[in-house]
Formats: C-alpha cells, structure tokens, sequence
C-alpha cells in the first residue's frame, strides 16, 4: 500500500504558457509539455463541438483549423499552438448563432447521419473553400474553376464517415462550389 | 504519455538544445512520433520541437543552378502546391499528394520522413529516385553533406549521429539537355489514403530531343529493409529511346528492379506479392 502511495505521488511537472486565438478570440494558458490540442479545447476550453475518434489522426473527426489549414488535433502538441489562429465546429457558427453556408449545406444536402464525423466533415470543407478560393478565386470574376468530384473526394480523404453517408457528404461540398458566394 | 519538451527559435538555440539533452527526440510534424510514444512511452524523455524554429534554411526552399535545396522542415502539403516540383520533379509532387491525407500533408516534414527512415516512407521513396543528399548539421553548427542512400541505413536507423540534426536537403537539377521527363510515383496498397505501402516505385527518367534516356533514377519502397536505388535497372534504360522499348527489354528492366527486392511477409502483404506487384508495376512505367 505504502509503495502504490509513493509511485501516486505526483511529480513536480513544468508548465508552459500559450496564448493564442481561438474562435476569433485571444485566449491563454497553462499546460503540459504533452498535452494534445484536442484535449485542450475540449476539456480545458470545454469546447465539445471537436470529436475525440481515432486518436490516431486516421478518422478526421477531431479536425480543426490551424491558420486556416485542416489539422489532426489529436496529433498536434498544444504547445504548437502557441501564436497561431485555432477555429473548430463552434467558430464556423456566425455570430448570431446562424449556421455557415458550409453547415447549411451539409444539412440541406442530408449530409448528416449519425453526425459524429459532422464537425471534422464541415472543417475539412471550410478548409477546401479557403484553398480553393485562394488558389484560383479572384473576387468578382464568375467561377468556372470549382473542384471537380474527384477532387472533393480527395481533398477530405482524411475523414471516415461510419455511416458511409459519402455521397450526400461531397454532393453537400459540390453544391456550395456551384454557388456564387460562400 | 509523458514528456518534456524544448522549444528552440534559433538555429542556435536548437544547436545549443541538442548540446544540453542528453535523452532526446526530434519532434517536426509529430504524427509519427506523438503515435509512437502513445504506444510506447519513453523515461525522461525530451521533445525538441523543431516548430519554432526561424530559419528559412530550415522551413523553406531555394532553387540554384545545382537544383532545389528544402529545408528539413518543409511540409509535404507545400511540396503539393510548389509548381516547380509539379513540373520538373513530379515523383516528388505525387509521393508528397499520395501521403497520408489532407490533414496530415499539413504538418508532415521532408525531415520527418526521412528520419523516420521507414522502408515504405513515401517522400523518402522519391527523393532517392531523384539522388538527393542530405545536409547534416552538428552541434558546432559545421554541415556534412551525406548521399541519401548512405543516410538511410536501416529499417528506423539513419546515419544521423547523436550530435546532429538533419537541416537541409538537396536535389540535384536535372540535365541541361534534358527536354522531357518522365516522372512519377506508384504507390500500391489496400486502399488509397492513409496507407502504408505494399510496394511502392519511384522512378525520373530524362529524355534528351530525340526522346533517348540520358538520366534514370529508379527506387523500390517497401521491398527491403531500407529504400533501395535500382542502380543497374537505371543502367540499363541509359541510351535507349523510351518509346521504343520491345516487350523483352522491358522484361530485362522489371527482373533488374527486382534484384533489389528482399521483402518480408508481413500484416500487409506476403513476400511473394510484393515481388509480383513489383515486377509488374515495374514493367508498367515504360509502357
């Protein structure tokens, strides 16, 4: 008994400070040197919007925005979020509470089943807009150049739908590309 | 899973890092290591994180007469949208772009790949096909420049010595006569994301005006303890015209890619199958 005691005893650990934006806000904290960043947003910022899944960055349920790109947060060190611009699920929501073009779509499309891959799904697609927009979007010209199929289906390979509810998933994708904004 | 870890802004300061610790690892993208220590951890450990780091040396690319230099800390995903790879060192563009997934292109290193030295590494497959060097920096801030081949010397185990840190890493431009190139990256496995290679291929050949090969690299992934450079296969494409090569010299090729080939039965494949797969793939890129 005495023994189990002593292995208990908790060691005196170093914490290291971050701040960084989350969800358009400035936040800081404290935190362990291997403290994953799923762990932080969702017991430290009780943001539970992000799905814990895999664990091993396999399924995509836990993808968050780091500076805009589509990021595994159960593989990323919290400590690397030092600096950086962090927006999960619950900063996709406009402001009075509406949903993104991004969300509207996956729900008008029947894009949501079980809903556990939904948020990593919508981040991923939000994700897709940015590079797409950046990379062939010149503001104003009339789109001709959205992905096709393929490329939707490529883009979030990185996220497992259980239900295998794929099709309505990227036909949820394809059709927000087909409209003038997003 | 526990660790600690050390956050470096400076090539100084990561040269001082790896000085001071005695019990340490490299963290770049992290998806490997974060995985392993999750399975198993490891006492007293140190984490030197290489994310902080400001050095464009380090993160970014220069292109030069002698060809393109990345820093170790380069992201697969930036290779995926650099044009000039597209185009001149497409094996390079496909590795990186048949990578995991989406997700993880986003952090994923050149170095990471590299160091993890896995026989079935993707980016590692194309980099000896194109005979890349790699630049290995010591504690004193001094560089050795070391052929890929000679850096990659077992499964999990590199020539990176317990002072150094791997910087940099060169590719050589292709020919000046070189007109046309054909370049790619075949990767064979269960499903087409997230997979780790059954068999993989590499292969940069440069054809002069007339269509004749007058550069090959060929290199096999996942086929023997380390990624091996298909020397004598390279040999025997040099001078002849790619489209004109008979079914039976094509053969000759394949057999001479296999003789590279010690490949183990394991969870994804058997022995037999990867050389099989291997023989045809091989025959298929001169097709």
């Amino acid at each position: 008994m005495k023994k189990q005691l002593k292995k208990n005893k908790p060691k005196i650990e170093v914490l290291h400070e971050i701040s960084f934006t989350l969800n358009e806000k400035q936040v800081s904290c404290k935190i362990k040197a291997s403290t994953i960043l799923l762990d932080l947003i969702r017991d430290v910022f009780e943001l539970k919007g992000t799905k814990p899944g895999c664990h091993e960055g396999e399924c995509g349920a836990c993808t968050v925005l780091v500076n805009d790109a589509p990021v595994n947060s159960c593989l990323f060190l919290a400590v690397n979020a030092n600096g950086k611009n962090i927006t999960t699920i619950e900063g996709l929501t406009n402001h009075d509470g509406s949903l993104h073009p991004v969300q509207e779509s996956l729900v008008n499309n029947g894009a949501v089943q079980c809903g556990f891959c939904t948020s990593g799904m919508a981040m991923s697609i939000k994700a897709m807009v940015n590079h797409f927009e950046n990379s062939h979007h010149v503001p104003g010209e009339i789109r001709n150049d959205f992905p096709t199929r393929d490329e939707i289906k490529k883009f979030l390979e990185g996220n497992l739908c259980r239900c295998t509810g794929y099709v309505k998933i990227v036909d949820a994708a394809e059709k927000l590309f087909a409209k003038e904004e997003f | 899973m526990e660790f600690n870890i050390v956050n470096p802004k400076t090539k100084s300061e990561l040269l001082g890092a790896i000085r001071k610790e005695n019990h340490f690892r490299f963290g770049a993208g992290c998806t490997d290591l974060l995985m392993e220590l999750k399975k198993k951890p490891e006492k007293d450990l140190t984490v030197i994180n290489l994310s902080f780091v400001k050095d464009p040396l380090f993160t970014g690319i220069k292109k030069s007469a002698k060809g393109l230099r990345f820093g170790a800390m380069f992201t697969a995903h930036k290779i995926v949208v650099n044009e000039e790879i597209k185009n001149k060192y497409h094996v390079l563009h496909e590795a990186a772009f048949n990578l995991a997934s989406t997700q993880i292109r986003q952090v994923a290193t050149l170095g990471g790949n590299l160091c993890t030295a896995s026989p079935s590494g993707d980016m590692a497959c194309a980099l000896v096909a194109l005979q890349a060097e790699c630049e290995l920096m010591n504690t004193s801030g001094k560089s050795r420049m070391v052929p890929i081949n000679d850096f990659l010397i077992g499964v999990r185990k590199t020539a990176l010595k317990k002072n150094e840190v791997l910087f940099g890493v060169a590719v050589p431009a292709n020919k000046k006569t070189t007109t046309n190139i054909h370049s790619g990256f075949i990767k064979i496995g269960t499903r087409r994301s997230m997979e780790c290679s059954v068999v993989s291929l590499s292969y940069h050949v440069q054809l002069d005006k007339n269509g004749i090969i007058i550069q090959a690299g060929i290199a096999i992934g996942a086929s023997a303890p380390t990624i091996r450079f298909a020397e004598s296969a390279c040999e025997f494409l040099i001078g002849k015209k790619l489209k004109t090569i008979s079914q039976e010299e094509k053969e000759r090729f394949a057999d001479k890619v296999l003789s590279y080939a010690s490949p183990i039965t394991d969870i994804r494949a058997t022995a037999w199958y990867r050389k099989e797969v291997l023989y045809n793939i091989s025959k298929s890129i001169l097709e």
